[in-house]
């Protein structure tokens, strides 16, 4: 009986034990200065799963060549929602010191909790224009990622046995000649379809192909697109035209055609001609068919007709922000960390080599970089054939769950362009009274 | 009660700590910011009844909650009526009833996330293939419209739940006195007589937990509908919960969304106690 009743008190008391251990755990990325000299403690929250093990490998580096350092590295992303994750974070009090930021609105939210950027290397290193969306009366928020692009990838192979040169492709009616083409040759190419338009993603409809046809009325400038009280569609048909394209040529129903299916599923397996994605698709078509990814894929533009047709959507995905609310001393050594990623000779490397980012700093050797889908990215940047991404301006949510919503209803028939249209405008301005 | 010792509240403790923590605190916040403007990072200010009054009016919360409603009743009907049948079908006298007991379980087993996933491929898929074989048309493009969305949501459910509620049912059904029956059977009432006017009213207190477990689940449905349909399309599957979340995390107007989660709070409660009081009443005592 009292050897129970020691085992009982034991339990409680551990349990207890485990709770206070549970509490005391450290804030924010404090230094637990004083007694150590001078040790940081860096506590990264970030949201791209792609580079998560080469960006783990780069911070133990530069925790030995820096002994005072701690780097913890949380990833949350690739399908978590890495907003509502970060809200959680601060709200539990374990700030983090490096978080990421998407644009001005992600700005305006977190404008308080932002460290000023200014005057650190890696802001002075960004290129030109890309500083556009985190800049708030002069001061610089956030530091650049790197640079992603998006157009309609393409299978290589299928183009040539169909004896259609993708370079001719410059506008929409040699697009759509094209697209004609290789349905009438379907069976003997292997194709289910030529596209494969996942209405599924909201995303890929309702931020992306929307920005090609959005951005030239907000003059490519994310914060002309962030302070406008109202959407025009001034390239309503075109934008049209193109979703119309994609959806008569694609692997039916469209509205459930998910991301998965359309990259790893119809076009990794080359079942497909045509996908609207962007350079981040390498890595999964890599994944199943190496080959394929190195030497069967390029790239080609999303025609805005009336505007521009030979152009792609060009920007920048995420930003890293450093924690105003941190310990000065963390500040600091977050903004020394960020410039030695990307304006260091060993860091640069890494961006380059390991991340395989298209960087968007100046001075990097651009030959260097590996896949086909980022060559072609940079080229079309270095050719200044670019459209702006703007999205990132959109009122939040609108993109999503007011315009993909309602292309959804539009491929499902259950809305006429006109309605799309006008229901979207209505929503923008709603949301920016 | 008074003289409970100490041993008794120690043990309680940790219980109590974390409901009040995880339950009632979390539930009271959630009412204070239902009042305020809350983004997720700050409280820019109160806003009153605004949030209340405004989402009467929104479109998108009314939506949801009647395809939520219809979903319920359909579930609810369905799944009570699978359940008891295949309870029925294994209490009865069958060499392989212990072996269809699991099998009928293992449903509730899966995680409905997961379970959400693999009727996608059955749906899209299997659905597609058989269609294409047999030339059956409607089998075609499921999930992408919102009929068989819905149908696709009822099947799902009814094929998780029904096991679980049949083994509620099973209990019951094993309590019911062999003698009463076999009364019932000398007087010459026959199988559906049997059933009818003496097994059901016998097992009356499992229809009352049951249908709560199945309209409670039903309504707060969340997993399935993410993995399944994610609420597409146009939203037109999308029920409560996820109306809600997309409002929250969506939107990040987390404000309103909590708002639109107490009344939904307030709507459940109301809908439940309501059942389980008309079920109660019906009930007999042996």
């Amino acid at each position: 009986m009292r050897a129970k009743w020691r085992a009982g008190l034991l339990a409680v008391s551990l349990g207890l034990a485990g709770i206070l251990a549970g509490c005391n755990s450290d804030k924010a990325g404090s230094s637990d200065n004083k007694s150590k000299e001078e040790q940081v403690t860096l506590d990264i929250f970030q949201f791209k799963v792609e580079f998560k093990d080469q960006f783990e490998t780069v911070a133990k580096a530069y925790e030995e060549e820096n002994k005072n350092m701690k780097i913890n590295i949380t990833t949350v992303g690739g399908g978590e929602d890495y907003g509502a994750a970060l809200r959680s974070k601060f709200s539990s009090g374990n700030e983090p010191a490096i978080y990421n930021i998407g644009g001005p609105q992600d700005v305006a939210d977190w404008e308080k909790k932002l460290a000023d950027l200014s005057d650190s290397a890696a802001a002075k290193a960004a290129l030109k224009g890309t500083l556009d969306g985190v800049t708030v009366d002069g001061k610089v928020l956030g530091v650049p990622y790197n640079q992603e692009g998006y157009g309609l990838i393409y299978n290589k192979n299928v183009f040539e046995k169909a004896g259609i040169d993708p370079a001719s492709i410059t506008d929409f009616a040699s697009l759509e000649a094209a697209v004609k083409e290789l349905d009438s040759q379907k069976g003997e190419l292997g194709l289910e379809a030529v596209f494969a338009l996942p209405g599924k993603e909201t995303w890929v409809t309702g931020l992306h192909l929307s920005n090609a046809f959005l951005a030239p009325e907000f003059d490519n400038n994310v914060l002309t697109a962030f302070d406008s009280k109202s959407v025009e569609f001034k390239y309503s048909d075109a934008f049209k035209k193109v979703l119309d394209l994609q959806n008569d040529y694609s692997v039916q129903p469209t509205v459930s055609l998910d991301y998965s299916k359309q990259v790893e599923e119809l076009f990794s397996l080359q079942k497909v001609a045509m996908i609207q994605q962007g350079n981040w698709v390498y890595g999964s078509i890599a994944g199943i068919d190496e080959e394929f990814a190195n030497n069967g894929i390029g790239m080609l533009p999303i025609p805005v007709e009336g505007y521009k047709g030979d152009h792609i959507p060009v920007g920048i995905p995420m930003y890293w922000g450093v924690n105003s609310n941190a310990d000065e001393a963390v500040v600091k050594e977050a903004k020394k960390f960020l410039d030695w990623l990307y304006t260091s000779d060993k860091g640069k490397e890494t961006v380059l080599n390991d991340f395989k980012f298209i960087p968007a700093y100046e001075g990097y050797d651009s030959t260097k970089i590996s896949d086909p889908l980022s060559k072609a990215v940079y080229e079309y940047a270095e050719k200044g054939k670019t459209i702006g991404w703007t999205f990132m301006g959109y009122p939040t949510g609108w993109g999503q769950d007011e315009l993909g919503v309602q292309i959804q209803k539009y491929l499902s028939d259950k809305a006429s362009w006109e309605e799309v249209v006008d229901a979207t405008k209505k929503a923008w301005e709603d949301a920016r009274k | 009660m008074r003289t409970r010792d100490l041993a008794y509240w120690l043990f309680l403790m940790p219980v109590l700590a974390a409901f009040i923590f995880v339950v009632v605190a979390p539930f009271l916040l959630g009412i204070y910011y239902s009042f305020t403007d809350w983004n997720g990072i700050e409280t820019k200010g109160f806003v009153g009844f605004d949030h209340y009054i405004a989402l009467f009016q929104d479109k998108r919360f009314l939506d949801s909650l009647w395809f939520t409603t219809k979903f319920s009743v359909v579930s609810v009907i369905l799944i009570n009526f699978i359940g008891l049948s295949l309870a029925l079908l294994v209490t009865a006298k069958l060499k392989t009833s212990k072996v269809l007991r699991t099998v009928f379980f293992m449903p509730n087993l899966i995680g409905g996330l997961i379970l959400g996933f693999i009727w996608q491929f059955i749906f899209t898929k299997a659905f597609a293939g058989f269609g294409a074989m047999f030339g059956i048309e409607s089998l075609q493009g499921w999930l992408s419209t919102s009929s068989t969305g819905f149908w696709g949501l009822v099947i799902v459910m009814s094929w998780q739940m029904a096991g679980y509620i049949m083994v509620i049912y099973i209990a019951y059904l094993e309590g019911v006195s062999k003698e009463l029956i076999e009364a019932a059977e000398m007087d010459g009432a026959n199988a559906f007589q049997r059933f009818r006017y003496v097994v059901f009213p016998l097992v009356a207190p499992a229809f009352t937990v049951s249908m709560f477990l199945t309209l409670s689940n039903s309504f707060k449905l969340y997993d399935q509908n993410l993995s399944l349909t994610g609420g597409g399309p146009y939203e037109s599957t999308q029920m409560v919960a996820m109306e809600i979340f997309n409002t929250a995390f969506g939107r990040y107007d987390m404000g309103y969304a909590q708002a639109k989660a107490v009344v939904f709070f307030v709507i459940v409660a109301v809908i439940a106690l309501v059942q389980v009081y008309i079920n109660k009443k019906r009930e007999v005592e042996m």
